[in-house]
């Protein structure tokens, strides 16, 4: 079967101020349709890194990436955004959600960014369909600051849902929300799993990160421990 | 016509941007708002004062196209000239006499056929008007003063207004399909209708060269664009009383070349000096387009230069925005809108900016002139016909969207260029 993702030999050198540090050494992921994994590691060892290679924010300096069979290590920007929009989903640890729109009108912005067009009516019932999948589409109108945090976040969930992707990536999504509403933001992402989406989890919270599939750990610029459950 | 889905998008985009910060929205377009206001003013001024021009160019000269033809100065060239063209289509050959209607044997008010409203006094045997255009009194100098008026009069072979599109003000305009009259039938201009008006004369019309004086029929009167008095006739009634001193000019149509081939054979053979031959083609362009082209350029290089500062307000709002929206164009990028995109929904917001501005400067500029004309409407007439030329509008919108174009650009590609991993890390 081929993998949903495949990375061989992922290496990264962060190059800002300073002297130029290898963030990521030699990573080798692969994900299948339907999986979910979790990549735990020390604030800095390159955990968001690689979450941003995986999802084509950025570009490796060396290894090899392939979606779904397709090589996609050097990707031009174009095709990447195209993939983005159509093959992934991002949930992030601040939300990341536009103050002046509401709910719907963030997680229609999935939709309205140029890769195609829905009509305004398909648009509506799409993200009306998202968020009642997240338990929130009487919260449609409301814009984020009458939303509470655990609501916000499942806006963000919606939002990278909307798509249908078959790659969720969340980077610490509940990094800024108490642990009985951070519990419900994984059991949303969970059931995306059961969607046949997979799931590639950044996580400090070791409780959370037992309840993938999977649980590595990003050491030294590698996922050199793998604990099986 | 359907939009693309990226063109949709940056438009979607762009509303809601917009309406987000309706305050830097409405600070933009003040910023903006008195360049385009000073392109429209001067385009609407520009396209007025070229409307003006090329209608006094054509009362004056003729319509574009109009052949006007100046004829050799010979023994034969009148009869020759009347007996070629008289009756032939797209054709007007004008005689010219200098006329006096009113008292005999007096000096006219006008003597000289000056405007009514510039008589001035008599200097040495000259009588000149205030701007000291004189003209000679030695022959009428021992006339003494009485209630007559002089002007030029005009005979006509055809219908002149076919080239020169005089605006009839009241009655008709000369008739050529029937026989000639003995009482001349005279159309007049402005000038002369007011001076006839004012000084009631008799109606007697002596022509310069006639032994005995004709009562004319006033049958009209036109805006011919000319400020001295005037009066036309057609040429075969005058011809009766007095013969012409000359022809004036010839107009010919394009398709009246064949007559002026006839013409010219005729006065070759008649031994007239050919080299004093000469035609013109009207070409407003040539005779306006020149003239109002360098007032233009110059007052659109006024417009531009306020046009460009108000680019750099919104140059300079649009850069405070970009700065402000690095995570939304951080979070659009993530979600897969691409960069040019982006640089679209930047440019989208300021163009629609520029295209709100222009909607506000074009009103202005509508409200503006509709105050002008009903406050000076009465003390200029050109004001009082004149509407609003839609080339200005236009000007205003290509002006908006250009200072929009130009304040966006640069917003624009910092846009596009936020980096997405560095801004969405966690």
């Amino acid at each position: 079967m081929t993998a949903l993702l495949e990375l061989s030999g992922i290496a990264k050198v962060l190059t800002g101020q300073g002297q130029p540090r290898p963030i990521l050494t030699g990573v080798d992921l692969t994900v299948h349709t339907g999986q979910s994994v979790a990549i735990l590691g020390r604030s800095g060892s390159g955990k968001s890194t690689l979450l941003s290679l995986i999802g084509l924010f950025d570009r490796p300096d060396g290894g090899r990436y392939l979606l779904a069979g397709e090589d996609i290590t050097t990707v031009s920007e174009r095709r990447a955004a195209r993939l983005r929009s159509e093959r992934f989903g991002f949930v992030f640890q601040r939300f990341f959600l536009l103050k002046h729109l509401t709910a719907a009108q963030n997680v229609a912005m999935a939709l309205v960014n140029g890769q195609g067009w829905l009509p305004r009516r398909s648009r509506r019932a799409t993200v009306m369909a998202a968020l009642d999948q997240m338990g929130i589409a009487h919260l449609a109108k409301h814009k984020p600051t009458r939303l509470s945090g655990g609501e916000q976040q499942r806006v963000a969930i919606a939002r990278a849902l909307v798509r249908r992707p078959q790659v969720l990536l969340a980077d610490e999504p509940t990094g800024a929300l108490d642990t009985e509403t951070g519990s419900l933001v994984i059991d949303a992402l969970h059931a995306a799993t059961e969607r046949g989406c997979g799931l590639v989890l950044v996580t400090h919270d070791q409780a959370h990160a037992a309840r993938m599939g999977r649980v590595l750990r990003l050491v030294d610029g590698a996922l050199v421990q793998e604990v099986r459950r | 016509m359907r939009l693309s889905g990226k063109l949709r998008s940056a438009l979607v985009i762009g509303g809601q941007g917009i309406r987000a910060r309706k305050l830097r929205t409405f600070l933009s377009m003040v910023s903006l708002f008195l360049g385009v206001l000073a392109v429209v003013t001067v385009q609407a001024g520009a396209v007025i004062a070229d409307r003006a021009a090329r209608i006094d160019l054509e009362l004056n000269m003729g319509r574009d196209g109009t052949v006007q033809v100046y004829l050799p100065d010979h023994a034969e060239t009148v009869d020759i000239t009347l007996d070629t063209v008289s009756g032939a289509a797209g054709t007007a050959a004008l005689t010219s006499y200098r006329a006096v209607v009113g008292e005999p044997g007096v000096t006219p008010v006008n003597a000289g056929g000056m405007s009514f409203d510039h008589l001035g006094g008599n200097y040495g045997g000259y009588t000149c008007d205030r701007y000291g255009n004189c003209v000679s009194l030695e022959a009428d100098k021992t006339k003494p003063p009485g209630q007559a008026v002089e002007f030029s009069l005009y005979g006509l072979t055809g219908d002149l207004r076919q080239f020169r599109p005089f605006h009839l003000v009241s009655g008709a305009w000369l008739d050529f399909t029937g026989g000639p009259l003995m009482s001349p039938g005279l159309v007049v201009n402005e000038e002369l209708a007011k001076g006839l008006n004012r000084y009631q004369v008799p109606a007697e019309l002596r022509l310069a060269g006639a032994t005995t004086n004709a009562t004319p029929r006033i049958i009209g009167v036109v805006d011919d664009g000319n400020s001295m008095p005037t009066a036309y006739a057609r040429s075969d009634e005058l011809r009766t009383w007095s013969p012409p001193d000359r022809v004036a000019q010839l107009y010919l149509s394009s398709d009246a070349e064949p007559v002026a081939q006839v013409l010219k054979t005729r006065l070759t053979a008649a031994g007239a000096p050919m080299d004093q031959w000469y035609s013109q083609v009207i070409d407003s362009e040539e005779f306006v387009g020149d003239q109002l082209m360098l007032l233009r350029l110059i007052f659109l290089g006024m417009a531009a230069l306020v046009l460009l500062i108000g680019a750099a307000g919104i140059l300079n709002v649009g850069l405070a925005t970009v700065g402000e929206r690095i995570e939304e164009f951080a979070l659009r990028r993530a979600v897969g809108t691409p960069r040019l995109l982006l640089a679209g929904i930047v440019l989208a917001e300021t163009m629609i900016v520029g295209l709100l501005t222009a909607g506000a400067a074009t009103g202005v500029g509508v409200l503006g002139l509709e105050v002008a004309r009903r406050v000076l409407g009465d003390r200029e007439p050109l004001l009082a016909e004149v509407a609003f030329p839609w080339e200005a509008g236009l000007a205003g919108v290509i002006a908006g969207v250009a200072a929009g174009v130009l304040g966006g650009l640069i917003p624009a590609i910092r846009a596009a260029k936020i980096p997405i991993a560095t801004v969405m890390r966690a």
